[in-house]
């Protein structure tokens, strides 16, 4: 079944190299896609930042009241944690819809298919730009100053872009074909928001503290968020994420030269 | 050098949902074989074939040992009933469906133009839309800047360039999807049913449009069930029948060939 022939691997190449050719037009749509969602709405994308806010606000108290922490240190980390942890889960999980919205573009277009998925990695990257607004305010009336490893927050940034592409091309590719993924991934995240540490700092899970860290998720929260709030990633922190984004995108590029002219069939 | 070449192009779609189960359902188990045997050997008036493989999945073939070659020139017709495989066809002249087995090669830019209003916005002006369609067309940034005054002339459309589409009326938003689509000839034109912009009052300057658009494509590959408009625009025919091509050559043979076959 996963013989995959010379010409394969050309044209799902191909298909990369061509899709960030057309990088402007995924930037593009991905704009028209927030346009659209707030046209004629009063605050517009403001109400990402709004929403976004209350609900940090919200859970943010409670959790310190909750788990006893410092307000003064807590609401930073749960502010910061859940900017990111949207960012990471919306991406994979519109990115497992990536092909099924797109469907009637599909069949009318030849466009490349990495085009859709710069698409969806654009409008995620803008609508985290809304989000962290949020952050960087509660950060400044609380006074947390980030960590001299901010340096490497970009290229924390950028392998966790690489992380997420790959998940969400691969969900995307199965979702065409398995109309039940998308559901599923939605599930899985909201078990795994318990798995990880969004509410509660991993120490205060005692001797379970391993337990978060078999989660990749972890890992790739670690890289954008520590460095905000004055720490730093640990070295196994950037192994892992590194050994995720490569492995992953092997195996995707795998699975994506074998099927990828079977997307629009599957349509 | 434009031109579309084919070898024994084979297309085929898997049907996972529905049909397969309600089968079961309805035959019970002990009852799949025979009904699958008779679903194996029906011929169907319309429509490609369906065929269960020996996993016991349905696909539809709906390209079925495909060959062609056209050449710079070349106004092709594609004719059949309903579901013989027209839009299949164009669909993989534009390259979209991937054959499953036989060559196609593609040289020139070939362009389909099936829905002239995909990709746009009702919420964006005209001008933004001009921006996106023509972005949807492949355009380049050169090519869609040299044509909004063209655009703007062509539509009559004025102020309301400056204006939210979905305050349009139908005739103004086919007239804007009309003129931006027909803007920038490509090399390869794939149309299913011939293009327009209705309103009697603006049909001679659409038709006119269109020509000129038209004649200055290398190549243009239509679907229609229209002799008329065909017999206007092509010059070569194609006949398709369950997904092969059952006659082939100058558009009056086959023209013919086609009134002559029953209707389904």
């Amino acid at each position: 079944m996963l013989t995959i022939t010379p010409t394969q691997f050309a044209k799902a190449s191909a298909d990369i190299y061509q899709g960030f050719l057309a990088w402007r037009l995924g930037l593009l749509l991905a704009w028209q896609d927030l346009k659209q969602r707030y046209r004629r709405s009063t605050l517009g994308p403001v109400w990402l930042t709004v929403s976004m806010s209350i609900q940090i606000f919200v859970m943010g108290v409670l959790s310190a009241y909750l788990f006893n922490s410092p307000i003064q240190r807590h609401l930073p980390f749960v502010c910061a944690g859940m900017v990111f942890w949207t960012f990471i889960t919306q991406s994979i999980h519109e990115g497992s819809l990536l092909f099924i919205s797109a469907s009637s573009y599909l069949i009318q277009l030849r466009r490349p298919f990495t085009m859709y998925l710069l698409q969806n990695v654009f409008r995620n990257i803008i609508t985290l730009g809304h989000n962290i607004i949020t952050y960087v305010v509660v950060a400044i009336i609380l006074v947390v100053p980030p960590g001299p490893s901010l340096i490497l927050w970009p290229l924390g940034f950028a392998l966790d872009i690489l992380c997420v592409s790959w998940m969400a091309l691969f969900a995307a590719m199965l979702s065409v074909r398995y109309r039940d993924i998308p559901m599923t991934i939605q599930s899985v995240f909201s078990i795994l928001f318990w798995l990880t540490p969004l509410m509660y700092q991993p120490d205060q899970l005692g001797s379970k503290a391993f337990l978060v860290d078999f989660n990749p998720f972890t890992h790739m929260l670690a890289l954008l968020r520590d460095p905000l709030l004055g720490g730093a990633p640990t070295l196994t922190n950037w192994l892992v994420v590194v050994a995720i984004a490569v492995f992953g995108w092997i195996a995707t590029f795998l699975f994506f030269s074998r099927f990828r002219a079977r997307i629009v069939y599957w349509i | 050098m434009i031109g579309l070449t084919g070898r024994d192009i084979y297309v085929e779609f898997p049907i996972y949902n529905a049909y397969m189960r309600s089968m079961r359902h309805r035959l019970g188990f002990g009852k799949i074989a025979e009904g699958l045997n008779r679903l194996k050997t029906r011929k169907l008036a319309v429509g490609g074939d369906i065929e269960v493989g020996h996993s016991g999945k349905t696909v539809i073939k709906a390209l079925n040992g495909i060959s062609f070659d056209f050449r710079e020139g070349d106004r092709v017709a594609l004719l059949g009933h309903n579901g013989s495989g027209k839009t299949t066809l164009l669909r993989t002249l534009a390259g979209i469906y991937e054959p499953i087995s036989g060559e196609f090669i593609s040289h020139g830019h070939a362009v389909p133009l099936f829905d002239l209003q995909l990709g746009m916005d009702p919420d964006g002006t005209g001008m933004e839309n001009i921006w996106l369609r023509g972005k949807m067309l492949d355009l380049t940034d050169e090519q869609i800047d040299q044509s909004i005054e063209d655009i703007a002339s062509f539509t009559e459309l004025g102020d309301y360039l400056f204006m939210p589409i979905r305050t349009y009326s139908q005739g103004m938003m086919l007239r804007l999807a009309f003129g931006i689509s027909t803007a920038v000839t490509p090399d390869i034109l794939i149309l299913d049913e011939m293009i327009g912009a209705g309103d009697a009052a603006f049909i001679d300057r659409a038709n006119l449009r269109l020509k000129n658009f038209i004649e200055q494509a290398g190549i243009m590959v239509i679907a229609s069930h229209n002799p008329a408009m065909l017999r206007q625009w092509c010059n070569k025919g194609i006949l398709l029948e369950h997904g092969k091509i059952i006659a082939s050559g100058r558009l009056e043979e086959t023209l013919s060939a086609y009134e002559k076959r029953p209707a389904a």
